[in-house]
C-alpha cells in the first residue's frame, strides 16, 4: 500500500471511529430524554455526552474525513503524487493530539459547553487548545491542497483543473475564510477567559464571531457530498455529468454565499440592527441557488444514465437506474433527505418563521436531517467507493451495503420527522431532560419514543457501516481496481475562463461581501463599549 | 493566488466573467442593503412613528433603540412594588401584636366596613375573619406607603403606626373562619378545579393552589382566599390584569390575571367563595 493511501485510510478510520462513538452517545441521549429513560443519568452527564457527541460529529468526523478525501482527490483526480506528504502526516498527528486534548477534559466532566461553546460557559482550557490544534492541522491541509492545484496548473497550463480538485480547493479556501471567526473568538475571548486572565466576556461579540463561522462550516462539511454528486455519482450510475461548468459555478457560489450569511443564526439576538440581519438573510436565500443547480444537474446526469440503460418515457429513466449500486442508492436517499431538510432550512431562514421555531427541536431536526442525513449518507457512499481503491480489495457483496444505507435513511426519517413536529409544539432543545409529569410535556412522550426508535435504527446502521468496512479489509487482495471513479462530462471542457479555473476574483468578492456584512456588526463592539447586558461574568 | 492568467487563456474570454460576476454579486448586495437599510425601515418606521433618519440608523444598529450604542444607565434608585420587607424586626412586631389592643382600634375605625368579627358589610370590602395576619399587615402597610391605593383605606392606614397595624392584623386573624358553604362546594366546574390545582402550562399559568392554600400559603404575605366574596375577588383580578393594582411582588398576580379570561375570573371567584374542598 502506498504511503498516500495509508494517509487517506488513517484519516478515514479516525473519522469513522469518532462517528461510531458519537452514534452510541447520541442514542443514549435520546434514551434518557425519552419517558423510557427519564430517571437515568444527571444533567451533568447529559451535557458531557452532548459535548462529546457534537465535537465528534462536527469536528472530528468531518475534519478528518474531509482532509482524507482531499488527499485522495489530489492524488487521483490530478494523477500526481501528493506534494508535502510529510506535512500531511504532521497535520494528521497534530490533529490527533488535538483530539486527545479535547477528549480528556470532556471525559473528566470539565468541558460541558457543547460544540458551539456558548460563553460565558467555559471549559477547561485544554478543550479549546485541542480544538485550535485540530483547526491549525486543517489549515496545513488547506495549504497542501493549494500547492497541489498550483503545481498541477503549472504543469498543465491552460487546462481546466479537474472538477473534483476544483471543488476541494474551493472548500479549503472557504474553510480558511470561515475559521477566522471561531479562531478569533477562541484566541481573544474564550481562551483568556478559560485561563482566568479576564473576568468578563462580551457574549454579543462572541456570538457574532461564531456566527461568522457557523454557517460556512456546515458547507465545509457538505461540499464533499457535492463533489461526489458531480464527479462520482454520474459514473456510478453509468452515465455522464450533464455540465462541468454547472459544477464549477456551484462550488464558486458556495464559496461566495456560504460566508456572509451566518447572522441568520442571530436573528433573535439583540446586538445587531435589523438592516444587517435583512442583508444577510437575503444573501442566505442565494445559498439555495447552488443546491438547486446541483439538484438539476445531477438529476439530468442521472437521466442520461437511465436513458442509456433503456429507460423510456417521462419517468421511466428513474426505474432504469442501477439502484443496486450503493452510490446511486445513497444519492437517491440523500436527495430525499436534502429535499425535506432544505425545505425546513428555508423556514429557518425567514425572520418571522424562525421566531416560531427558534431554539426548538425543529432546529435539531433540521441539522440532523441535512448533515446527518444527506451529507453523512454521501460520506458512506464515498467511503464505499474509495475504500476498495485504497486497499486493493473489493466488496464481496453489496447487499449489506444497501441495507446499511436504507437503515440510515429510515432511521434518520423516523428520528427527525417527530422532532420537527415536536419543535412546532414548542419542545425546547439543549435541555437534559423533560418533566413528563407535566400534562403538556407528557403528550410529547410518544413522539419522543418514536424518535428514539429512529435513533436505535441509526445506531444499528452505524455499526453495520463499520462492519462493512472491516469485512472489506478481510477480503482477498486484488491487483488493482480497474473501474474508473470520476465521471466524464457530456462535453468535457477543453478550456475554461480563468474565473472558472481559479479563485482570485472570487476571493476579492468574498472580501467585499464579508466587509459589508460583518464589518460594522463586529466593529461596533470595538467602537463603543457594549451595554452591560452583553457582558457576562465568566466565573 | 491561484488565479494566474496564462498565455493560452486570452484575457478577452475572462473579462466578461470578471465584470458580470462582480456586477451581479455587488448588485445583489446593494439591492439587499437598499431594501433592508432604507426601504423597509422607512416604511415600517412610518407606522411606528419613527422618522426616516432614525429608522435608518436603527436598522444599521448605530442609534439608541439598538444596543450597539451604550444606553444611558438609569441611576434612579430601584423602587420596589412594596416597602414591606420580612426582616426579623418586622416579624418581631407581628409576633408581639396584641389582639386585645387591636380590637379597640377595630371598633374605632375598621368595623364599620369590615365588621366586628371580620365579616364585611358589602362585597366591596373583603372579609377579614381568619385572614393571615401577615397578609393584612402587608396590605395595610402598602396602603400607608402608597404601594396600594384606595379612596378610604389610604387615609385610614396613614393614621396607623406599625405596631397598631400589627395589632389590628392579629385581631382579625384570630377571628374564627366561617364554615364552608357545603351546598356550593360540589359544583365547581372541572376546568376551574384544574386551574386551581394544576394551572395551565400551555399559557404558563401556575396553579393558584401553589400559593393560596387553606392555611399558610406560598410567600408569607399570600392571603387566604376562602370565603371571600365573588365580586371582591373578580374586582381584584381585574385590577391586577389592568395594572391598576400593582403591589404584588415580582408582578406575579399581574402576569397571571392578565392571562385569565373573564369566565375564568368569575369561575375562580365562585370557587373561592365556596371555600376549600
Amino acid at each position: 500500500m502506498r504511503n498516500a493511501d495509508r494517509l487517506c485510510l488513517a484519516h478515514f478510520w479516525v473519522a469513522f471511529s469518532a462517528f461510531l462513538a458519537a452514534c452510541v452517545l447520541g442514542a443514549w441521549q435520546m434514551w434518557v430524554r425519552s419517558p423510557l429513560g427519564a430517571h437515568i443519568g444527571t444533567p451533568g452527564q447529559y451535557f458531557m455526552s452532548v459535548t462529546a457527541h457534537g465535537v465528534s460529529m462536527a469536528y472530528v468526523l468531518t475534519t478528518f474525513f474531509i482532509m482524507g478525501f482531499g488527499y485522495f482527490v489530489a492524488v487521483t483526480a490530478l494523477n500526481r503524487p501528493l506534494p508535502g506528504l510529510l506535512w500531511a502526516w504532521v497535520a494528521f498527528w497534530m490533529a490527533i493530539a488535538g483530539v486527545v486534548l479535547v477528549v480528556i477534559p470532556i471525559g473528566m466532566g470539565q468541558a460541558t459547553v457543547l460544540f458551539t461553546f456558548y460563553p460565558p460557559l467555559t471549559a477547561s482550557v485544554w478543550f479549546y487548545i485541542g480544538l485550535v490544534m485540530v483547526v491549525v492541522a486543517s489549515w496545513i491541509w488547506c495549504g497542501l491542497m493549494f500547492v497541489a492545484m498550483w503545481e498541477w496548473k503549472r504543469a498543465n497550463p491552460g487546462k481546466p483543473v479537474p472538477l473534483a480538485m476544483f471543488g476541494t480547493v474551493a472548500n479549503a479556501l472557504m474553510w480558511l475564510w470561515t475559521t477566522i471567526g471561531v479562531a478569533a473568538e477562541l484566541l481573544f475571548q474564550v481562551i483568556p477567559a478559560a485561563l482566568g486572565l479576564v473576568q468578563t466576556i462580551d457574549v454579543g461579540l462572541a456570538r457574532t464571531l461564531f456566527s461568522w463561522t457557523l454557517h460556512a462550516i456546515v458547507y465545509f462539511w457538505l461540499i464533499p457530498a457535492y463533489i461526489a454528486f458531480y464527479t462520482i455519482v454520474p459514473r456510478a450510475a453509468g452515465g455522464r455529468l450533464y455540465s462541468d461548468t454547472m459544477g464549477r459555478v456551484t462550488f464558486i457560489l458556495f464559496l461566495v454565499y456560504s460566508l456572509p450569511v451566518g447572522m441568520h443564526h442571530l436573528l433573535m439576538d439583540p446586538e445587531h440592527g435589523n438592516g444587517t440581519k435583512f442583508i444577510q438573510t437575503l444573501l442566505t436565500a442565494f445559498v439555495s441557488i447552488p443546491t438547486l443547480l446541483t439538484i438539476f444537474t445531477i438529476s439530468a446526469s442521472l437521466e442520461i444514465a437511465g436513458r442509456l440503460r433503456g429507460g423510456r418515457g417521462l419517468f421511466g429513466w428513474i426505474g432504469a437506474l442501477p439502484w443496486e449500486r450503493p452510490t446511486v442508492l445513497a444519492t437517491g436517499l440523500g436527495f430525499v433527505m436534502l429535499g425535506f431538510g432544505g425545505f425546513g432550512g428555508l423556514i429557518n431562514m425567514g425572520y418571522g418563521m424562525n421566531a416560531m421555531v427558534h431554539n426548538t427541536s425543529w432546529v435539531t431536526a433540521h441539522f440532523h436531517l441535512i448533515f446527518g442525513g444527506s451529507v453523512v449518507i454521501m460520506y458512506f457512499a464515498i467511503a464505499y467507493e474509495v475504500w476498495p481503491r485504497l486497499t486493493g480489495r473489493d466488496h464481496l457483496s453489496l447487499g449489506l451495503l444497501r441495507l446499511q444505507l436504507w437503515l440510515w435513511f429510515i432511521g434518520m426519517v423516523v428520528m427527525t420527522f417527530p422532532w420537527h413536529w415536536l419543535g412546532l409544539q414548542g419542545q425546547w432543545r439543549r435541555v437534559a431532560n423533560f418533566n413528563y409529569a407535566d400534562p403538556i410535556i407528557a403528550s410529547w412522550g410518544p413522539l419522543v419514543i418514536v424518535s428514539f426508535v429512529g435513533g436505535l435504527v441509526l445506531l444499528a446502521s452505524a455499526f453495520l457501516f463499520v462492519r462493512n468496512l472491516y469485512v472489506l479489509h478481510r477480503a482477498p487482495s486484488m491487483a488493482a481496481i480497474a473501474r474508473p471513479l470520476y465521471a466524464l462530462a457530456v462535453h468535457p471542457p477543453h478550456r475554461v475562463p480563468a474565473a472558472l479555473n481559479g479563485f482570485g476574483l472570487w476571493n476579492v468578492l468574498v472580501l467585499v461581501l464579508m466587509l459589508s456584512s460583518f464589518g460594522y456588526p463586529i466593529a461596533q463592539f470595538l467602537i463603543a463599549p457594549s451595554p452591560g447586558a452583553m457582558v457576562h461574568r465568566v466565573r | 493566488m491561484t488565479d494566474e492568467p496564462t498565455p493560452l487563456e486570452p484575457h478577452e474570454s475572462d473579462r466578461p466573467w470578471r465584470i458580470w460576476a462582480s456586477f451581479a454579486i455587488v448588485g445583489i448586495l446593494a439591492f439587499g442593503a437598499f431594501l433592508g437599510v432604507i426601504v423597509i425601515p422607512i416604511v415600517q418606521g412610518r407606522s411606528a412613528g419613527i422618522d426616516a433618519y432614525t429608522a435608518i440608523c436603527r436598522a444599521l444598529g448605530i442609534l439608541p433603540g439598538s444596543p450597539a450604542i451604550q444606553q444611558t444607565p438609569d441611576r434612579s434608585p430601584a423602587s420596589p412594588v412594596s416597602q414591606v420587607v420580612w426582616t426579623p424586626d418586622v416579624l418581631q412586631i407581628l409576633a408581639d401584636a396584641k389582639p386585645e389592643r387591636g380590637r379597640a382600634k377595630v371598633l374605632e375605625v375598621c368595623s364599620a366596613c369590615h365588621g366586628e368579627q371580620g365579616v364585611s358589610v358589602s362585597p366591596d370590602f373583603p372579609h377579614l375573619a381568619g385572614q393571615s395576619g401577615a397578609a393584612i399587615y402587608k396590605q395595610l402597610h402598602d396602603y400607608k406607603t402608597g404601594s396600594r391605593s384606595h379612596e378610604l383605606m389610604t387615609n385610614v392606614a396613614k393614621g396607623l403606626d406599625d405596631a397598631t397595624v400589627a395589632d389590628v392584623a392579629a385581631y382579625y386573624a384570630a377571628q374564627p373562619k366561617r364554615n364552608p358553604n357545603l351546598s356550593t362546594l360540589a359544583n365547581a366546574p372541572t376546568n376551574i378545579v384544574q386551574l386551581v390545582e394544576l394551572g395551565d402550562p400551555n399559557r404558563n399559568v401556575p396553579p393558584c393552589a401553589a400559593c393560596h392554600r387553606p392555611g399558610s400559603g406560598g410567600p408569607i404575605e399570600t392571603p387566604i382566599l376562602s370565603e371571600q366574596d365573588t365580586e371582591y375577588i373578580v374586582a381584584q383580578l381585574k385590577n391586577y390584569a389592568s395594572g391598576q393594582r400593582r403591589n404584588d411582588v415580582y408582578g406575579r398576580m399581574r402576569v397571571i390575571a392578565a392571562k385569565l379570561t373573564d369566565a375564568e375570573k368569575n369561575g375562580l371567584a365562585a370557587y373561592y367563595r365556596a371555600g376549600f374542598h
